[in-house]
């Protein structure tokens, strides 16, 4: 909401600074987030005088002019080239340093700013403008000529009337009252303690002719509208506005169009009341009947756009046809136009939630639909109508017909609310008394009536307030008005002990521990395009009103968006790519053991990784390589382990996977958290990376739901042996059976079983492996003799090489 | 007689080993036992002369005793040289150390648990709700009335007619009064959604830190002590800042509290709207509407709530000027934290 400084001051005496003013709107709630200095751009312009002008010496088609532009100082030289210009004139002068708006010698216009100057050879020290290079006018032809009455050294601005100031104000839904001048002035006139001036309201109306002789309104839906009024003003000339309401609505943000429509806007954003003026004559059989739209009618709004109608909208007709959507937008058929002679003016209270149903649905959103919306206040109309029909009249040279037609079936009352002064000061904190109270209600226009009691107030609310519908929004009244700097910080509230987060506690570990391992974490959107999202999954949660198609169905898989900032890395060259991300991923499966919040809806929150490229930076005392999947292997059980999960178990599956391959999924107690595996190269392709990328996934609510108090375990205080025993066997044979077979055959005096070498070659023979172990050997009981070390690594060849077909390979 | 020349090796081996310091020491060590006409070595010819059922037996002991020393050896050749101390003078010290790996954690994620920290510290826990959540939830319980005007406070993502993304992380407050008794006091962090075109300064989706504190006897006067609190620790002690009324569907009174710009110090700039403050957060007493509809009785519980986005602030701490640059996850932005 703009509100113009300059046309608030017709309803409070302001002494204040306009700084002062948005500091104080700001402190009563109603947000100043803009100041705009009108007529700014015409700073460094003043009146001026003509006193002489000479023909330039060297120049045919220009003058030398000597102008007075103060009274006491000494009068300028001015060359000037336009054609009108005279001693005796009263006139524009711009000086040095002032920027001129509109260059008449530029092809794009593009302004310029003034310096003192040589013209062939005379000094000039300034420039006298014309209509078109201040931007008042259209007139080039030649310089602007005022009243012979104009002052002399007044700024331009103030001579023109322009200077104002447009606050912009956000005004909260909860505010419609605000969302006119009177309003705002009324909530400063609280604030300041003044009084509010409301403009005098007499209409000179014709007696002699009735307007019930000439129309009749009646209302089929008094729902949807519960009062229409109507007013006729007769031989109307319609024109330009004077120059005062241009101003104001300019200033406000309006564009002027007509007396009778800058009118009705005026009013509006006077009272807060909007209008609609109709051509009389175009209203077949001169007469309104407010009902509801029928189901497929079509209409035309103002703006030229044809509507389809579904039957709730509430329509203004006349004896045939609509025209008009009630409190939303008129229609092209019964618009003002240049040969309008007679106004039927509507002021009318619609239904908030009738006007809001019907402009969202049509998708139309006016400044009369706005308010309406918020809710106007339903008592203000007659003023409005009275306001705006003398207006018109007086700017059109027409005359307003005897008497008022108002249907309004069931007057809407202010509301009686009791507020207790105990409750307020419990709710604010404070010690308020009850004669404060009731005198910051007063104030805004509550009428108050202390009760028998002295202990609460009676409050009757005003029409214009309906926002205020409950004791606590008396509350906050009180507190706006008391001050929210008034009411002190009370820091001593009493400690409540929240009981401490072991969840949060633990993901933090998990952060700690990644980051301290050389992963950056990173955060990615969670809506993306459907064919990326069906890579992942076929349950994928998808949003009806997407800002687009890259953005259309949630994220099924941490994966899916992940891979979005490895391949916007990998594409701009970045060789490093440890990354994870903790987040939550949709889907409308139902996942066992997943907590439903939504029904149809399962969110999880996830930990992914995501290894690609190097496996270190490139170093003096290292090599290069690339990452592979027992670097994810190792990251991932080492941090489960260095998070105090140790019991996790690998589960191998041979199943194919959509997303991954060599894929290993992972438990830990029992309890599936997750996998790791390699992205496939065809969902890569849809990333446009071409390097590998590695990927784990675990549920980080299974992880950090999985309590563990570490537990202590006895060690061996005896000597560790360790013995090394390398094996040769079948490529195909996995590593992980061997291990699991030497110690569940080396028994309990093996208490670490390393794997130190693996390779292939021709000297093993076709097929074959060497897998060599490092074994430690030792007892709870005693130092093991040589003997009983033997006979365990025998009792381990033996099985091995039985087992698995393999042979000792002498190390 | 073979298995005391085995024995006797390994009790020299067992004596001589430790006393090792020397490079030369430890060659002369391994021409003594491991090369190829060494103590060990010679054991293997001792072998042909035992008789073949012992064969087995033997051969045994002394791979053993060979793959023992060879480790053993192998150890102490380690000791030696990561003990050998080189030159002072032939170190290049102007080389780089062997670093170790360094990762960072999201300015965002900073940002939040920052703010986490300070909370926790006052005596909140802190609770998790859903991203997608009903319109219940979302609006209706937080006296959001259907039709009215504050909704299009917040531009909504659909899911379905009435399953929407959440557009703050407010619908969290009515999970945990529904759920936990009173009195309560937490905070609510997580990611909520618009639908707003994006932009430098605007993003679809951003993230919130929402508090709650509902008790006996809880006051606005709390509340702006609790606010003030939080402020100072996160913003700094020399901060002003002022408090506004305003309007939210879910509490009444409502404020927004601002503190000076922290650009421009207050004089004014691009990023304060050449207003000098910042607005950082909403907040205030819960709406009765709201505690009845948790099914709790509004004269008996009252308290406070507030909210806070952690992007816009993020932005302004680190000095972004686009808020995109936070989630393309570019490794050099990544690796600046
Ligand atoms: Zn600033």
């Amino acid at each position: 909401m703009r509100i113009s400084y300059k046309w608030l001051q017709n309803y409070i005496e302001l002494n204040a600074s306009p700084e002062d003013l948005s500091f104080k709107l700001t402190s009563l709630g109603l947000e100043v987030e803009a100041i705009e200095v009108i007529g700014k751009e015409l700073d460094g312009f003043f009146v001026a005088e003509v006193l002489d002008v000479q023909l330039h010496p060297n120049a045919d088609r220009l003058k030398v002019c000597k102008v007075a532009v103060s009274s006491s100082e000494q009068p300028l030289q001015i060359v000037c080239g336009a054609p009108n210009v005279a001693a005796g004139q009263k006139v524009i002068v711009g000086l040095a340093g002032a920027k001129v708006p509109h260059n008449q010698h530029d092809p794009e216009g593009k302004p310029f700013v003034l310096a003192n100057a040589t013209i062939r050879g005379i000094e000039s020290h300034g420039m006298i403008c014309s209509a078109k290079e201040l931007g008042i006018g259209d007139d080039a032809s030649g310089i602007v000529v005022l009243d012979k009455k104009a002052r002399i050294g007044t700024p331009i601005t103030e001579h023109l009337g322009v200077n104002d100031i447009a606050f912009e104000i956000g005004i909260t839904p909860n505010r419609p009252d605000c969302l006119s001048h009177i309003g705002i002035a009324r909530d400063l006139a609280a604030a300041y303690g003044k009084k509010l001036i409301l403009p005098t309201l007499k209409v000179k109306e014709n007696k002699k002719s009735s307007i019930k002789k000439l129309t009749n309104v009646r209302i089929e839906n008094s729902t949807d509208c519960p009062r229409y009024t109507a007013r006729i003003i007769q031989n109307v000339a319609v024109k330009q506005s004077p120059e005062w309401l241009q101003q104001y609505l300019t200033a406000a943000g309006l564009r002027p169009i007509n007396n009778v429509v800058d009118v009705t806007n005026f009013v509006m954003l006077e009272f807060g009341q909007p209008l609609h003026a109709f051509d009389y004559h175009n209203l077949a059989k001169h007469e309104i009947v407010v009902k509801s739209a029928v189901r497929g009618e079509r209409f035309v709004t103002l703006d030229g756009k044809s509507h389809t109608l579904t039957g709730d909208e509430l329509m203004i007709c006349d004896g045939e046809k609509s025209v008009a959507i009630g409190g939303v937008m008129g229609g092209m058929n019964s618009e003002i136009s240049n040969t309008t002679n007679t106004v039927l003016l509507e002021a009318a209270y619609f239904s908030p939630t009738s006007v809001r149903k019907t402009a969202k649905r049509l998708g139309i959103s006016t400044d009369a639909s706005y308010r309406f919306e918020r809710g106007i206040d339903p008592n203000v109309t007659l003023q409005a109508s009275d306001r705006a029909a003398s207006l018109i009249a007086e700017l059109s040279g027409g005359e307003v017909l005897g008497g008022i037609i108002d249907v309004y079936p069931k007057k809407i009352v202010g509301k009686k609310i009791s507020l207790r002064v105990e409750r307020v000061n419990k709710i604010l904190g404070t010690a308020i008394s009850l004669s404060t109270i009731a005198k910051f209600l007063v104030s805004i226009g509550i009428t108050v009536t202390v009760a028998k009691d002295k202990k609460s107030l009676l409050c009757l609310v005003p029409t214009f307030r309906p926002d205020i519908e409950l004791e606590i929004d008396l509350i906050e009244e009180v507190g706006r008005l008391y001050g929210y700097d008034n009411i002190i910080n009370k820091t001593s509230s009493e400690v409540m002990f929240s009981k401490p987060d072991a969840t949060e506690a633990r993901i933090s570990e998990i952060r700690n521990w990644l980051e301290s391992n050389g992963l950056n974490e990173i955060m990615t959107n969670s809506l993306i395009d459907t064919s990326s999202a069906q890579l992942f999954s076929p349950n994928i949660v998808t949003v009806k009103n997407p800002l687009s198609q890259e953005l259309e169905v949630l994220r099924p898989s941490l994966a899916s968006t992940m891979l979005q900032s490895i391949g916007y890395n990998y594409n701009h060259g970045a060789e490093r790519l440890h990354f994870y991300e903790i987040g939550s991923t949709f889907s409308t499966e139902q996942i066992s053991g997943k907590q439903i919040h939504v029904a149809g809806y399962t969110e999880s929150r996830i930990l992914g990784i995501c290894l690609s490229g190097f496996a270190g930076d490139i170093s003096w005392y290292q090599k290069l390589r690339k990452v592979d999947i027992f670097d994810l292997k190792g990251l991932v059980l080492s941090l489960l382990k260095g998070i105090g999960l140790d019991n996790s178990n690998l589960i191998y599956y041979n199943a194919p996977s959509s997303l991954t391959e060599m894929t290993v999924g992972i438990e830990i107690n029992g309890t599936y958290v997750g996998f790791i595996g390699r992205i496939k190269s065809e969902i890569l392709k849809n990333y446009k990376i071409d390097q590998e990328v590695l990927y784990a996934e675990l549920d980080v609510d299974s992880i950090v739901a999985i309590h563990s108090v570490k537990k202590y375990r006895e060690f061996s205080r005896f000597p560790t042996v360790v013995r090394d025993v390398a094996f040769i066997v079948r490529k195909e044979i996995s590593v992980g059976d061997i291990e699991k077979e030497i110690r569940s055959f080396g028994g309990s005096s093996i208490s670490s079983v390393k794997i130190f070498d693996v390779f292939e070659g021709k000297v093993l023979g076709e097929g074959k492996k060497s897998v060599a172990f490092s074994l430690s050997l030792n007892s709870f009981e005693k130092t093991l003799t040589d003997g009983e070390i033997d006979s365990v690594m025998n009792r381990v060849i033996g099985s091995v090489t039985k087992k698995f077909e393999a042979t000792l390979r002498s190390l | 007689m073979l298995d005391q020349t085995i024995k006797e090796i390994r009790s020299e081996i067992d004596a001589l080993l430790p006393t090792i310091t020397t490079n030369d020491q430890l060659e002369q060590f391994r021409i003594t036992y491991l090369s190829r006409s060494g103590r060990i070595a010679s054991l293997y010819e001792s072998l042909k002369s035992v008789p073949k059922e012992q064969k087995p037996q033997f051969g045994q002991l002394i791979n053993a005793i060979k793959q023992e020393t060879e480790s053993r050896f192998e150890s102490v050749k380690t000791t030696l040289q990561s003990s050998t101390t080189r030159q002072a003078s032939d170190v290049d010290l102007t080389l780089p150390g062997r670093m170790l790996p360094k990762g960072t954690r999201h300015p965002i994620t900073r940002t939040m648990e920052e703010m986490k920290n300070i909370f926790v510290s006052m005596g909140f826990g802190i609770v998790y709700g859903p991203e997608i959540e009903d319109e219940y939830h979302n609006f209706e319980a937080l006296n959001f009335a259907k039709n009215h005007p504050a909704r299009d406070m917040q531009d909504t993502f659909f899911v379905k007619e009435d399953v929407v993304l959440r557009t703050h992380t407010t619908p969290v407050q009515i999970r945990v009064m529904k759920n936990r008794p009173l009195p309560l006091r937490v905070i609510m962090p997580g990611r909520v959604y618009r639908n707003e075109a994006v932009s430098a300064r605007s993003n679809y989706f951003f993230h919130q830190v929402d508090g709650l504190y509902v008790d006996t006897n809880v006051s606005f006067a709390d509340l702006k002590g609790t606010l003030v609190t939080f402020a100072k620790n996160f913003y700094g002690n020399d901060i002003k800042y002022r408090f506004r009324p305003s309007y939210f569907p879910f509490t009444e009174p409502s404020l927004e509290m601002d503190i000076t710009c922290f650009l421009c110090k207050g004089k004014g700039c691009r990023i304060c709207k050449h207003t000098g403050w910042l607005e950082v957060l909403g907040a205030g007493m819960v709406h009765p509407n709201v505690l009845r509809n948790c099914g709790h009785d509004p004269e008996k519980y009252s308290g406070y709530a507030f909210g806070m986005g952690v992007d816009r602030i993020s932005l302004l701490r680190y000095g972004i000027d686009d808020i995109r640059i936070f989630f393309e996850n570019d490794v050099r932005f990544l690796n600046q934290f």
